[in-house]
């Protein structure tokens, strides 16, 4: 029997590594709790004042993104998770202990890579899917509600839990680059929330240029039922996504590969 | 066998390490000696693959640490002993390294068992003082029964009954006809715990041998007590002999033999009251190699004896 250190290997160990720490549960808990939690609140809010709604606002009222806006705090939760599996090792120097045992620096971020995505895909997926679920529960009788059953729907309330998965990646890869828990995860949130904010110091037609590539308007996109004719359509929205994070992926293994640990 | 050749490596304008050349050979126990900041952990970092060598390579049977199939199984470390999660515990640490390289779940048990952390096993790793650190890091090292061993100042933080287990262990470890590569910045322990040393300073090799060879080498000093110190403290340093004043009466002469302090007393009259040959300990003659190569050094050579 070969015992070669292999990709299903390191990422046995790197599963292992993900649940053992307290930060990572914690973490993953407040993710979970974010969104379903202040989910249930946002719908509650929403059944109350449904009524006194302008009427314009009725008619482009989309329940999808509506019952999943706690999202947009989820996201400082998955960028936690993201960041910190990488960076925790550096701030520790466990990354040598890692690194002696697992030499092939692009086999280790590959592994890490297979055990965040699995493991929070499986996560975000149930999570939005039961805020989704709980959300028309509360909607329902007050506030029009749509199903699953709906092809458009499933796509938006799925792609939300793709677009939570890509954001713990893009954090990933920022701690990759970065390797400091603090300044990956302050620039995760310049990234989503601060650059959003410059844009408007800019004039509105290049606002109107540039919006839709922000990170926080291409996860709209991918969880609306409604679409913006200002952004990009749901799946070009996710592909958009997954370019950035291949590009971050891809310049923080060139990194990793090259630098000293 | 590790060889290392000609290794160098740069850090933006420090060079770290100096166009290192040597062999590491299995079955004794070789000391890796040099002051602090003389290059041995960068050396250590690079025989694991951590830093890239600026120049040169170390290999571990020929093949570089990169390329090792098996890494747990040819190689087993100790760096920092700090190097783990805070947060995890030491079992799950253990856990985690042996899973990546395939090693089986109980063979965690026995090394926690071997280092005799067992019963803190369960508890996370942060709260662990130095010592029980450097158990675990030597668990880590032993997970995949390795041929080649590295510890890097592995004496740090243990108390006196530790060091003497490591003592033993090495010596075991050598005796199973693997290669023991120890660094220390300690001569004292490299004196009793290893056959083999390799002196470096400032990055630079500098010297190689056995404990016996190195001491032999060096010359001695002499404690001198005679009727009239001062003149023979004059005549001596004519000679080109070193004079230290060791107490009132007495001198530690260095460069020069018993005989020729003898003929120059006699010569000029002075009773000799004593003449004793001092042998150079290891440590005279770490402190002879690397005197020019200290990188931190203190204002008076005593400062480095305290550790």
């Amino acid at each position: 029997m070969s015992n070669e250190v292999t990709l299903m290997s390191v990422a046995k160990s790197e599963w292992i590594k993900f649940r053992t720490v307290r930060s990572t549960n914690v973490s993953v808990f407040i993710f979970v709790f974010l969104t379903i939690g202040l989910g249930v609140l946002i719908s509650w809010l929403v059944r109350s004042h449904y009524s006194n709604m302008p009427l314009a606002q009725r008619l482009t009222f989309d329940p999808v993104s509506t019952s999943l806006g706690a999202i947009i705090v989820a996201e400082f939760a998955a960028g936690v998770i993201g960041a910190m599996f990488i960076s925790s090792e550096y701030t520790s120097g466990a990354i040598r202990t890692t690194l002696a045992a697992v030499p092939t620096r692009v086999r280790l971020i590959l592994a890490k890579l297979l055990v965040l995505v699995v493991s929070m895909i499986v996560v975000s997926e149930i999570v939005v899917i039961a805020t989704f679920l709980i959300g028309m529960r509360i909607f329902s009788g007050v506030v029009p509600t749509v199903s699953l059953g709906n092809g458009s729907v499933l796509r938006a309330v799925l792609l939300s839990g793709v677009f939570l998965t890509l954001l713990v990646l893009f954090s990933f890869a920022l701690g990759v680059i970065l390797r400091q828990s603090i300044a990956s995860i302050s620039v995760f949130v310049s990234l989503l929330l601060i650059v959003p904010l410059l844009g408007f110091f800019f004039p509105q037609s290049w606002q109107d240029h540039f919006q839709k590539f922000e990170p926080i308007n291409l996860g709209g996109s991918m969880m609306a039922i409604i679409p913006n004719p200002q952004n990009f359509a749901p799946w070009g929205a996710c592909a958009v996504m997954a370019i950035y994070v291949a590009f971050l992926l891809v310049l923080g293994t060139t990194l990793f590969s090259r630098r000293d640990a | 066998m590790l060889k290392i050749d000609h290794l160098t490596k740069q850090y933006g304008d420090t060079l770290a390490v100096d166009d290192l050349h040597f062999d590491v050979n299995p079955g004794v126990v070789t000391g890796f000696l040099g002051p602090n900041g003389s290059g041995k952990s960068t050396t250590m970092r690079v025989i694991l693959g951590l830093d890239h060598p600026t120049k040169g390579r170390a290999t571990i049977n020929g093949v570089a640490y990169r390329d090792l199939k098996e890494p747990l199984r040819e190689v087993g470390a100790l760096l920092d002993a700090k190097s783990v999660h805070p947060g995890r515990t030491a079992r799950n640490h253990l856990r985690a390294l042996a899973a990546s390289n395939k090693i089986k779940r109980s063979r965690v048990d026995d090394v926690l068992e071997f280092v005799g952390i067992t019963s803190v096993a369960n508890k996370k790793v942060g709260g662990f003082s130095l010592g029980m650190s450097q158990r675990l890091g030597i668990a880590g090292a032993l997970l995949g029964d390795p041929g080649v061993l590295l510890f890097d100042e592995p004496v740090n933080g243990l108390d006196p009954e530790g060091i003497r287990w490591i003592r033993e262990f090495f010596r075991s470890l050598a005796n199973e006809g693997r290669t023991v590569f120890v660094s220390s910045h300690l001569m004292s322990e490299m004196a009793v715990s290893a056959d083999q040393i390799i002196v470096i300073g400032r990055g630079k090799f500098i010297t190689q041998g056995s404990v016996d060879e190195l001491t032999a080498n060096a010359i001695g000093t002499v404690l001198v007590r005679t009727s009239d110190n001062t003149k023979l403290t004059s005549i001596i340093e004519r000679l080109n002999g070193t004079v230290h004043q060791a107490h009132d009466r007495e001198l530690t002469v260095g460069l020069l033999t018993c005989d020729e302090i003898g003929q120059a007393a006699f010569a000029a009259g002075i009773t000799v009251l004593e003449l004793t040959p001092q042998r150079a300990s290891l440590e005279d003659v770490f402190m002879e190699l690397t005197a020019g190569a200290v990188e931190f050094g203190g204002g008076h050579i005593e400062t480095m004896r305290h550790e």
